[in-house]
């Protein structure tokens, strides 16, 4: 996390660095740990590698950790330059992080933190990972960077909450149309990995998983449009329209993930997934 | 014999690796026999010798480990999914008409995909159009709701059929001396359910006398599809014939169990 003493600085940041490390002589100096806000990094995790990328320089290590590159700034400091870190300064890999005046030295310190700032991370993170894989993006194509900051809560919301709004518009058996939802849609993703990874693909199992349960917001959308309204023929239009858009989200995924040859069998089970979905939704009434 | 090949001595390591490169070995070394290939034997990781599946015939305490390593790890059943999509295809029509070349394709090649998905396809297609055909089927004025049961029904049924049936019948095989292969089994049960795919299409026709005419024919094709593709394994002996004609009941039966309970 330090390696950055090969990298030559950039000649305002300096003054950033300097900023910066007059700030933390003065909290530790002052005795108490200032945590200030900041989008702390998630622990590193496994991501297809990039072969290139824009924001880090050839001789710094592969890009897990290079997720600070979407840091949002801390409120109080200036924008830390992320590809550069004085090592001189103590627990300077806190830098990238925020202040973290832990005489410890560990990076984050995000148990002291209050829990809105948790939640809000969250938050963020969860509607950065949708804005990628709902939504047009031109990363959209290169599996590596479309959801590289994976995460389960996002997944998990949208599961349950298609489960509830199943369950509110069914009339009668309201516990078993959730049941029946829940244990199809997370089975559902589980056995979808499984099959691309039984099929020679090459993908991580919890980022597909994540990238399933995101694909699952339009169907979300749905059907609670189909819950507030309530005629035939608009469900089915609607239904239409969000499963076209979810299978869309998830395909350029699933077919980049295997061998051309069996892309048809890989992407089959999505579609079947989220077409009997959209069954459940249209029919429960 | 073909134990020796699992004894790499590199396999104390990874694991997979030298368990897929021996299964694959002894796979391509015996082709297009019906005797012992290498994928015929499940779980994967057991060496081919019939019940010293997961024993050892050496003894050493690592032999034991790798034949349990081989169980939960992903790629050691890679082998029995390496099917492209044409191969699929060729294996759905193949499956529906004509009926009688089915086991020779399967043969070297026995694959669970076709198990997995056409099963699970099946289990949705009985609930949604299940439900569908009720609803065609009850009177205007009585209320209709969409019962969800109807999946967990669909899933016991068509899960544990599929699951079941063969192993019993591969127990039964072996005892009569017959040398049949579980995933051959599964394989040729699995793609039997296919026709029901397009029957249950065909079952939505609200007319009573027509969805018998469906389901007896569609029984009768699947159950024609299990005799023809079974035989092989009979090897003339008439005492396992016997087990044919059951095999062949049990698939007529599933099909007066999907038309009665999903299409009443």
């Amino acid at each position: 996390m330090s390696h950055g003493d090969t990298i030559p600085l950039h000649p305002s940041s300096q003054s950033d660095i300097d900023e910066i490390e007059n700030l933390i002589y003065d909290s530790v100096q002052s005795g108490h740990a200032s945590v200030l806000p900041a989008r702390a990094p998630s622990p590193p995790r496994a991501s297809i590698p990039v072969s290139s990328s824009p924001f880090i320089n050839s001789n710094v290590p592969p890009p897990s950790y290079q997720k600070v590159t979407a840091a949002k700034p801390p409120p109080v400091p200036a924008v830390v330059p992320v590809s550069s870190v004085d090592p001189s300064v103590p627990g300077g890999a806190g830098l990238r992080q925020g202040i973290s005046s832990d005489a410890f030295g560990s990076p984050t310190n995000t148990l002291t933190e209050p829990v809105w700032d948790t939640v809000k991370r969250d938050l963020s993170r969860i509607v950065s990972n949708l804005k990628l894989v709902v939504f047009p993006n031109p990363y959209r194509e290169d599996p590596g960077k479309a959801l590289r900051d994976w995460d389960l809560w996002g997944p998990f919301f949208f599961i349950i909450f298609l489960g509830l709004t199943l369950s509110w518009s069914a009339s009668v058996k309201k516990s078993e149309v959730f049941a029946v939802a829940f244990a199809v849609l997370a089975a559902g993703a589980v056995i979808l990995t499984l099959n691309v990874l039984l099929l020679g693909g090459h993908i991580i199992f919890f980022q597909s998983l994540s990238l399933l349960g995101y694909c699952l917001f339009p169907l979300d959308v749905g059907a609670l449009i189909c819950l507030l309204k309530d005629s035939v023929v608009l469900k089915l239009i609607i239904v239409s329209v969000t499963l076209a858009w979810s299978s869309w989200a998830a395909y350029p995924f699933m077919s980049a993930a295997v061998n051309p040859r069996r892309k048809a069998l890989a992407l089959y089970p999505v579609f079947l997934l989220y077409i009997s979905v959209g069954f459940l939704i249209i029919a429960v009434d | 014999m073909e134990a020796g090949y699992t004894s790499l001595p590199a396999s104390q390591l990874a694991g997979s690796v030298p368990a897929i490169v021996a299964e694959e070995n002894q796979g391509r070394a015996i082709v297009g026999t019906l005797h012992k290939t290498n994928l015929q034997t499940f779980p994967p990781g057991s060496s081919a010798s019939g019940y010293q599946a997961l024993g050892t015939p050496h003894g050493e305490d690592g032999q034991t480990t790798i034949a349990w390593n081989g169980l939960f790890n992903i790629s050691s059943y890679q082998p029995y999914f390496n099917i492209d999509t044409d191969i699929m295809f060729d294996r759905l029509i193949s499956s529906v008409y004509p009926m009688n070349d089915f086991y020779r394709k399967v043969d070297a090649n026995p694959d669970l995909y076709g198990l997995v998905w056409i099963s699970t396809t099946l289990v949705f297609i009985l609930a949604v159009l299940g439900n569908w055909a009720t609803y065609l089927m009850t009177k205007p004025d009585v209320s209709w709701n969409f019962d969800v049961n109807y999946v967990n029904w669909a899933a016991c049924a068509i899960y544990g059929y599929v699951l079941a049936v063969p192993v019993a019948f591969y127990f039964l095989l072996r005892y009569f001396g017959s040398n049949a292969g579980l995933v051959q089994l599964w394989c040729i049960w699995g793609y039997s359910l296919f026709i029901f795919i397009p029957g249950a299409l065909l079952l939505v026709i609200p007319v009573e006398i027509l969805r018998w005419i469906i389901i007896l024919c569609v029984g009768s094709a699947s159950a024609y599809f299990i005799t023809l593709n079974l035989k092989p394994y009979t090897d003339g002996h008439h005492d396992r014939i016997l087990l044919v004609i059951c095999a062949a009941v049990l698939q007529f039966a599933l099909a007066i169990f999907i038309k009665m309970f999903f299409f009443a």
